[in-house]
């Protein structure tokens, strides 16, 4: 008691002195303070470092003219032999850094010293076999809790000061395919996830729930036909069945959320994309396919579908439309707007306005797209290449190979883009990369003969696949490219020092000039970083700290690709960076 | 001398193994330390652990707990054989077969699912075979081919698949008989498909009235027929026009280095053929056994 209220007195004696002192009560950072998080540069209270998840920090002590001279405070190990892809973003509160780790693990380190305090492992069914590594990408904290999702599928509530189970629900029944990697996103007093399992004939879903209890308050199934629930009653079927699926097959539809959401306080929506249709090949379920691929404005309080935007109807690519969608403000031909940007997989940059939906731009942001010339601004559809749709299934023979670009990992995948309120540029992680896709008459699945597909990803470049790219919203014109060997797979930080930073597999945390793409500061981290970076001031200093540890989705897939990153090796550490004392 | 085609067939899947360095020798010719080592690890621990798909009705599946279906039958036969217990572990299929035997039979699942020492069920493929250079594919043991059948009063079994439009057909979503169903009648029966998680499942249909019409397997299909004796259920006789798969062979699959226990396992499961204890015990399961392709004798 005497600790926190010692605690409270300090940050009441800070916040007269700065505007940055950080949110810092005895119970915790109310659903108020998450909201405000953005403005609030002494903490890092939510995935995004802030609801609209723009990954901009007004901080500016660190800057262009003094990167250079950035070196590690200090270095924590998540130990043990669990190591694979650390696409975690840590979150900061009350001299703690809370992170998430492979195998559904939860830390909390000093954020001074870097001593650890606790970790929780979550007890994994042995029998689960992930499609993709075994990461996670954040947690979230609200009140006495810090909150995260686990492989298995449930959502874990832990005492933040002592990594004790508040409570444990269940989202979804791994047996049946469910899985959860993202980090929650808090709104008010309820915690809102989505699900995982895009590869097993499941039904993508949003969830609201009580964040002191876990229990469910609003579910939003993401395919037309299904039903939504509120306070444990229907709330109606999401769409109009069979609109735009045939039979029964939007039972099975995919569209799962697995990347979560991001949430508008000025319109009370969160905004959740949706994966791609299942199954895989797309002759298999005529129709538009509502609502895979889409991006959803849902009302937050009631899980009720304000508006969709489907970027790749009819998929037949595996384009999931996961893609973060980041609301941000700015005037078109001279009109204010209330806008949101995505950077899809399928390559496109779209800008709409996150009021209704309404497409406003779409643009090219990757090298190539084979599959679509463009976007109708009028339909918002795009304008499919017919010929460069892989083909049906069930000829006898390997049938025609068709190249397409981006390859099924996207143009972007997992990893969020920032969005600088000083230059009014997003920073896209991108890759260029392609892929040769065919019939495989003679596939197996369960021990019986099977229609798969056959696919081969390929870079379409000899000098890069990953390309962190700064686009302007406005135009959809690229300012600056950084171009990396091997493909990029982390999260991007912005700052109102004129900085990005970003990781790449190579090991490297890099920092640019955010005007004009010069890489000013590197440093190696001894892995992969594919993990979010973030800032934060401490004590008057600026910190910023990155996870450390190779893996995601990228190391399961051969071929030339690999060449770019077959000597990095595993590892699982957070890094903590600022300026030396002068 | 005599070549049957098993042998030619068998001597192909090792010899993909090259990199090994191991030549499909007799027995008796093989060096000793690693015909020894992983067939006297299972006698010494006195368990040979197997790995069947948990939801794979007839052939594995978990009944409250316990394994069961034809393939675990055979588990616990080979297993007895070599005088040891099985141990089945039932693991969730990956999206094909590549990923189960990873995460099965020759690395293990990520998240501490033990490599088993043998996998059932396994295709036996020339293609497959070649792909997958950390798994020695052994001892095809069945015939597994695609069939139909219909309700009690589902009208005539024998008519072309196209001819039950109107009617609720069963499939499991995203199979080939989904893709075969879907294609009939210039693709205008995709409304009249009810999709269910798998094969077994889509032929009960045809017992309470969901469905009249189904495209499974010729073992879901007997014994869903043997389960529900009253049911009425009539088998397609004739061939289904135009079905894409002509059928497949399914053996077992050990770790590359571990075909000394695979050769033994073979030799196990040659005897249960020559006896009829393989036809037993997919008889007691309402199954006919059919012998592999690739284990016929060629003229």
């Amino acid at each position: 008691m005497k600790r926190r209220f010692s605690t409270i007195i300090g940050s009441m004696a800070l916040a007269s002195a700065a505007l940055s002192a950080p949110v810092v009560a005895a119970d915790g950072p109310s659903g108020a303070d998450i909201a405000n998080d953005a403005q609030t540069p002494g903490d890092v209270l939510s995935y995004g470092m802030g609801p609209w998840q723009q990954r901009f920090s007004s901080l500016d002590k660190l800057n262009t003219t003094n990167v250079t001279k950035l070196v590690p405070v200090f270095a924590a190990s998540l130990g043990g032999e669990k190591q694979r892809g650390q696409e975690s973003q840590p979150l900061v509160y009350d001299g703690m850094i809370y992170v998430t780790g492979s195998y559904s693990r939860l830390f909390a380190f000093d954020a001074r010293t870097g001593e650890k305090k606790w970790e929780y492992n979550a007890r994994l069914p042995d029998a689960i076999m992930p499609c993709c590594d075994v990461v996670n990408r954040g947690a979230a904290i609200h009140g006495n809790k810090v909150i995260f999702a686990t492989l298995d599928a449930h959502l874990v509530a832990l005492d933040r000061h002592t990594g004790k189970v508040i409570w444990n629900k269940k989202t979804g029944d791994y047996q049946a395919g469910y899985s959860a990697t993202a980090a929650p996103l808090i709104v008010g007093n309820k915690v809102i996830v989505g699900n995982s399992g895009g590869e097993f004939g499941i039904v993508g879903e949003v969830q609201a729930r009580d964040v002191e209890t876990g229990e469910l308050i609003w579910s939003r199934p993401t395919v037309e036909g299904n039903m939504g629930t509120l306070n444990g009653k229907d709330n109606g079927i999401s769409g109009k069945t069979n609109a735009t699926w045939t039979g029964d097959l939007y039972k099975t539809g995919g569209g799962a959320t697995w990347l979560g959401g991001t949430y508008d306080p000025g319109t009370n929506m969160v905004y959740f994309g949706t994966g791609n249709p299942g199954p895989w090949n797309s002759h298999l379920r005529p129709g538009d396919n509502l609502y895979t691929a889409s991006t959803l404005g849902i009302d937050a309080d009631t899980g009720v579908i304000k508006w969709h935007y489907q970027t790749t109807p009819h998929d037949g690519w595996d384009f999931d439309g996961v893609n973060e969608f980041v609301p941000f403000d700015a005037s078109i031909n001279g009109k204010p707007m209330k806008l949101g940007a995505k950077a899809d997989r399928n390559g496109y940059f779209y800008v709409l306005d996150r009021t209704n939906g309404k497409l406003v731009s779409a643009n090219k942001f990757v090298m190539q797209t084979t599959w679509a010339n463009g976007i109708n601004l009028k339909t918002g559809r795009p304008n499919y290449v017919d010929d460069n749709r892989p083909g049906a299934p069930g000829t006898a023979d390997k049938g025609k190979v068709v190249f397409a670009s981006p390859s099924f990992l996207g143009g972007k995948n997992w990893m969020p883009m920032a969005y600088s309120q000083d230059t009014g540029l997003f920073y896209v992680p991108s890759n260029d990369w392609g892929m040769d896709i065919w019939n495989e008459p003679i596939a197996y699945k369960k021990g019986a003969a099977f229609l798969g597909a056959g696919f081969t990803i390929k870079p379409i470049a000899e000098d890069h696949i990953g390309a962190l790219r700064a686009m302007d919203p406005k135009t959809g014109k690229i300012v600056w490219e950084y171009k990396n060997k091997a493909p990029l797979w982390g999260g991007v930080l912005t700052t109102h020092g004129n900085l990005v930073f970003t990781g790449t597999p190579e090991g490297f945390l890099k920092a640019f000039d955010a005007k004009s793409g010069q890489e000013l500061w590197k440093f190696q981290t001894g892995s992969g970083v594919v993990g979010s970076p973030i800032t934060w001031e401490q004590d008057g200093e600026q910190y910023v700290a990155v996870m450390s540890g190779w893996g995601g989705a990228v190391p399961l897939w051969g071929g030339e690709v690999a060449k770019t990153f077959k000597e990095i090796s595993q590892g699982g550490m957070l890094w903590v960076f600022k300026l030396p004392k002068q | 001398m005599r070549a049957t085609r098993r042998s030619l067939l068998k001597g192909l899947a090792r010899a993909g193994f090259g990199a090994a360095g191991v030549l499909a020798l007799p027995a008796a010719l093989r060096p000793l330390p690693l015909q020894a080592a992983p067939l006297e690890k299972v006698k010494e621990l006195g368990v040979l652990r197997v790995g069947l798909y948990t939801d794979n009705r007839p052939w594995s599946w978990d009944d409250g707990g316990k394994p069961a279906g034809i393939d675990a039958d055979l588990a616990r036969a080979l297993a007895s054989q070599l005088g040891v217990r099985a141990d089945i572990a039932l693991f969730l299929a990956d999206d094909d077969i590549a990923g189960d035997l990873r995460n099965v039979v020759w690395r293990g699942g990520l998240l501490g699912f033990q490599p088993c020492d043998v996998m059932l069920h396994v295709p036996f493929d020339k293609i497959l075979i070649k792909e997958e250079d950390n798994v020695a594919f052994l001892a095809p043991y069945h015939r597994e081919t695609f069939g139909a059948a219909c309700s009690a009063d589902g009208g005539n079994c024998e008519a072309h698949p196209a001819s039950f439009k109107g009617h609720p057909v069963a499939v499991e979503t995203a199979s080939i008989p989904d893709l075969y169903m879907l294609g009939q009648a210039g693709g205008s029966m995709t409304r009249d498909l009810i999709h269910v998680p798998t094969g077994y499942e889509a032929v009960a249909a045809l017992t309470d009235g969901r469905a009249d019409f189904t495209v499974a397997t010729t073992a879901q299909i007997e014994a869903v027929v043997a389960d529900h004796p009253d049911s009425g259920i009539k088998v397609r006789k004739s061939a289904l026009p135009l079905m894409m798969s002509p059928g497949w062979d399914i053996g077992i699959a050990v770790k590359d280095n571990a075909r000394t226990l695979g050769f033994a396992l073979e030799e196990a499961i040659g005897a249960m053929i020559a006896d009829g204890r393989m036809k037993a015990l997919f008889a007691h399961h309402g199954v006919q056994w059919h012998p592999a392709l690739a284990a016929q004798p060629s003229t």
